[in-house]
């Protein structure tokens, strides 16, 4: 799908960067369909993907808080990862 | 399930520098759905794949063996966090299998960090920093390009470009892409990460409910000790 395409046209473009904008979350696109510039929109992506980013983090430090008790409580750890098999 | 991941790490680990995985992307997914979006949709063969069911429970089977290899590592110091997120990150571009360009460029860098010094030595490929004026003779070229071939005009404004820099900055091996393939990346890798959040969530949550319950029983035992004496 990715072949080179020679010249890229308008409409390729316009219909990435709606692809783009339907997966932005909901909340921002809902107050107006029209205000969406392409570059609006491409500063919308890179805030979303920062903030992905940052909850990646996030659940990676609370992740490895719960990683160490779960030594502590070893018929846990079984428990747990027979579960999530 | 494992041995495929174990194929597709091999075979872009052996390409070394060179991102380009042959000519033809092939997007064999699981879903006979997402063939049927094909590349007009504008939801995207991308959601339709992240969303499943599927990818986020061989992604949650992934990060588990991911984060047990960390445990086995380092085992009585708590895992660093960064140790977390570099596994969760590599095991969601196994996950990918490959198939874009930014999960390509995890797994290589997670080989790099391994065995940068024989790259280095096999030709010098990996450069961090392009020469100034390899890049300087770049974006003149990029710029006559641009304007001789009609390029679509909400490309040629500044902002826009800009904007598109910082894009190319923030999804993984993605620096130098032009928009169409940049754009194509970054709908993939949006919907990658949402589903990177979301099973890391889930896998939190659930082990914070089990130490809860672990430490109402062992509080329920002493009690009960307690009360036989």
């Amino acid at each position: 799908m990715s072949s080179r395409r020679g010249r890229i046209t308008d409409e390729e473009i316009n219909e990435l960067i709606s692809k783009l904008q339907a997966l932005l979350p909901e909340s921002s696109r809902r107050r107006a369909a029209s205000r969406s510039s392409a570059s609006k929109l491409l500063k919308e992506t890179c805030g979303y993907i920062k903030s992905l980013h940052q909850e990646v983090d996030d659940l990676s430090d609370r992740l490895s808080e719960l990683m160490s008790t779960l030594d502590d409580n070893s018929p846990q750890a079984e428990i747990i990862r027979s579960l999530l098999r | 399930m494992i041995s495929i991941g174990a194929g597709s790490s091999s075979s872009s680990s052996s390409s070394s520098a060179g991102v380009r995985m042959g000519g033809a992307k092939r997007r064999g997914k699981p879903g006979g759905a997402a063939a049927a979006a094909g590349s007009a949709a504008a939801a995207g063969p991308a959601q339709t794949k992240w969303r499943s069911g599927t990818q986020e429970r061989i992604y949650g089977r992934r990060l588990l063996d991911a984060l047990r290899a960390t445990r086995s590592g380092a085992p009585h110091p708590q895992p660093r966090p960064r140790a977390v997120k570099d596994a969760a990150d590599s095991a969601l571009a196994l996950t990918a299998r490959g198939q874009s360009r930014w999960s390509r460029a995890i797994l290589l860098a997670g080989a790099a960090t391994c065995r940068r010094r024989v790259l280095v030595k096999a030709g010098g490929k990996i450069r961090r920093h392009p020469r100034p004026q390899a890049r300087a003779a770049a974006a003149a070229a990029k710029a006559a390009a641009a304007a001789s071939a009609g390029e679509p005009p909400v490309l040629r404004e500044r902002k826009v470009k800009d904007r598109l820099r910082v894009l190319g900055r923030l999804v993984p091996g993605c620096r130098k892409l032009q928009a169409p393939d940049l754009l194509e990346e970054t709908a993939d890798y949006v919907a990658a990460l949402e589903m990177q959040v979301k099973a890391m969530r889930a896998l939190a949550d659930a082990l914070a409910a089990a130490q809860l319950s672990s430490n109402r029983q062992q509080a329920a035992g002493d009690d009960e000790a307690d009360m036989e004496r």
